[in-house]
């Protein structure tokens, strides 16, 4: 069969009655043979030559056929096949029975709507000389209930447009040859009417899907930058996206870790600010230390589930992942950060320190130049060259990929040696205003995120945003002491 | 950096009435220079321990393991030394186990890497 959908136009024939006679030697090949022709799926205007004769040639064929086999009703569950349905216009081969009965409306009952039983009682009047323009307002009326009803539908349009077709074929077939020419014309002319109006029910389905497909790329960011944000609900982790359940479960430790965090800062300032002896104060020190130990012992299992989840800064909020260093903060800037902050500091403090960033420098850049070895030698093994034995390619690789898990390990173990050292330079309550700092200045960064991410655009109203920023605001920092040291 | 581990074999060789047990050669071969890294020259983190003392002002003598026709046994040695899988790399400092990675940067943070390297000769000021 000859794809129909490609040349109608409206209502007018451009074939008289007198051309129907058979032009299939100017069809192009893949048309006749009902191949796909693709370049004009969603065209509106015909080509060149004229369907309408290639269409009265065919249903004369269809018509030929018809009378000469007896063949019975080929459908097993009362629909046609989705392949038949893409040609709407076309009449179907196998719609034998003059009668449709209930089966022509079950045709098209995909989703069994009302308007399949107005096509059945239409198609049961099996009338050979039944009045065109009766079948006609049938026709249309269904066509317009299909319209209101079938947008939302998967590929029913055709099924109705081909079921509205079924009546007029069985016409057909009992009306002799020369009372096709009118009656046949007029009911092309439906056809193509038809097939339009299902090509452009169609075409709004595709965009709608499209705007879909959009929306739900745009809610997969969304969830993502959320989750990174820390506003994480533990349970629905490691089902949500494409996270490794090592990222997941890490992500849940971590964010319990925050929540920690709030406390032993809490504790520090109210150890500050009541007083407390220094014995007293140390314990509390520990205590911080040991709870950035703990953060230090879940990266290390973290390293070995999923290393590219931490080097990428995947668990941390974005402002946080902006100044990112092999997956954590840099200890260098750390102490930038702090050395003003610290005074009064005696001379060997002062010293202390800054032989520490020094020697904490050096180590950076040593594993940053180690790190980069690593990027080098990789890019030697899959890079470049014919990739001459793929899997062993493949396989040295991954074993060179392996050593990113050491490289974050020591980076961490850089972390963790700074945070000692710092509390040893320190005196017991240097180093509790200092590891206030140190938490204070994260909880910042993440809250600069949040407040990032819920920035005005264009398409918010100012007052919608207010509201959300407080929210925000609220939902970041259980204390609102932090923002009073801005 | 002194790399010991193409031309300088034939020198080892004639000595090889006390480097037979790879554990001894090791041994010996810390304690001949101030500063030694046991490395293989595909290892990135070996070349992290590199750039990390020649950052620092010292000129350490490598050995590559991969480039020694006996490199294997000194291998499996410094694993049972180091008591882990990983033999490399590993730093001696006058003579003495400093250990690996982890082990030097935390020496180095907490500030005594460098009296060490003072004291062993590897550096000045």
């Amino acid at each position: 069969m000859a794809n129909h959908r490609v040349g109608e136009t409206g209502l007018t024939d451009s074939g008289p009655s007198s051309n129907h006679h058979h032009h299939h030697h100017n069809i192009p090949y893949a048309v006749l043979h009902g191949m796909n022709v693709p370049q004009s799926f969603m065209h509106q205007e015909g080509p060149a030559f004229d369907f309408g004769e290639l269409e009265e040639a065919i249903v004369l064929q269809g018509v030929k056929i018809r009378n000469d086999e007896a063949k019975p009703p080929l459908f097993t569950a009362g629909r046609p096949a989705a392949t038949l349905e893409m040609f709407p216009s076309w009449p179907m081969r196998f719609q034998q029975t003059p009668r449709g009965s209930s089966k022509s409306g079950g045709e098209s009952t995909d989703s069994g709507s009302g308007v399949n039983t107005i096509s059945s009682k239409t198609e049961n009047q099996v009338e050979p000389e039944s009045p065109i323009s009766k079948k006609t307002s049938s026709l249309d009326q269904q066509q317009q209930v299909d319209m209101a009803s079938d947008i939302s539908r998967t590929g029913t349009s055709q099924n109705q447009s081909a079921a509205a077709k079924t009546p007029q074929e069985k016409r057909r077939g009992s009306t002799s040859e020369k009372q096709l020419d009118a009656k046949t014309l007029r009911r092309l002319a439906q056809n193509r009417e038809a097939a339009r109006k299902s090509r452009l029910r169609k075409k709004a389905y595709v965009q709608q899907l499209e705007s879909s497909r959009i929306k739900l790329t745009q809610l997969e960011q969304d969830l993502q930058r959320a989750r990174s944000q820390g506003f994480f609900l533990g349970g629905c982790a490691g089902t949500v996206g494409n996270i490794s359940s090592g990222a997941a479960i890490f992500d849940m430790e971590y964010s319990r870790w925050l929540e920690d965090d709030q406390r032993h800062m809490s504790e520090l300032r109210t150890g500050l600010n009541a007083h407390l002896s220094d014995s007293d104060l140390r314990i509390i020190v520990d205590s911080y230390i040991s709870h950035y130990d703990e953060i230090f012992r879940l990266k290390v299992a973290a390293a070995k589930a999923d290393v590219f989840h931490l080097i990428t800064g995947m668990w941390t909020t974005p402002a946080e992942r902006c100044f990112l260093w092999m997956g954590g903060f840099r200890p260098s800037d750390l102490i930038k950060m702090l050395i003003s902050q610290l005074d009064p500091l005696t001379e060997q403090q002062v010293m202390g320190i800054y032989s520490l960033q020094h020697s904490s420098q050096q180590a950076e850049e040593a594993l940053t130049q180690g790190l980069e070895q690593l990027q080098q030698s990789l890019i030697d093994t899959i890079a470049g060259g014919p990739f001459i034995d793929g899997m062993q390619q493949m396989a040295v690789a991954l074993g060179k990929l392996a050593n990113l898990e050491g490289f974050v390990r020591q980076a961490d173990n850089l972390r963790q040696q700074t945070l000692h050292q710092l509390s040893r330079i320190l005196t017991v309550r240097q180093a509790a205003r200092c590891f206030l700092m140190i938490g204070e200045y994260y909880g910042r960064l993440r809250a600069l995120s949040s407040l990032w991410a819920s920035r005005p655009r264009e398409s918010m109203m100012s007052e919608d945003h207010s509201c959300q920023t407080t929210t925000e605001l609220q939902m970041v920092q259980p204390s609102q002491n932090h923002f009073s040291n801005f | 950096m002194h790399y010991q581990g193409d031309y300088s074999w034939g020198y080892y060789m004639s000595t090889r009435s006390i480097g037979s047990d790879p554990m001894e050669r090791v041994v010996k071969l810390a304690s001949e220079k101030a500063v030694v890294i046991f490395s293989l020259s595909s290892c990135c983190m070996c070349h992290a321990m590199k750039r990390l003392f020649c950052g620092m002002g010292v000129n350490p003598t490598v050995y590559e393991l991969d480039q020694d026709p006996r490199g294997k046994d000194l291998e499996t040695a410094l694993m049972r030394l180091l008591g882990n899988s990983q033999p490399v790399p590993v730093v001696f400092i006058g003579g003495k186990l400093i250990g690996a990675m982890d082990r030097v940067m935390a020496s180095h943070i907490n500030g005594t890497l460098v009296p060490l390297l003072k004291e062993a000769g590897a550096l000045w000021l």
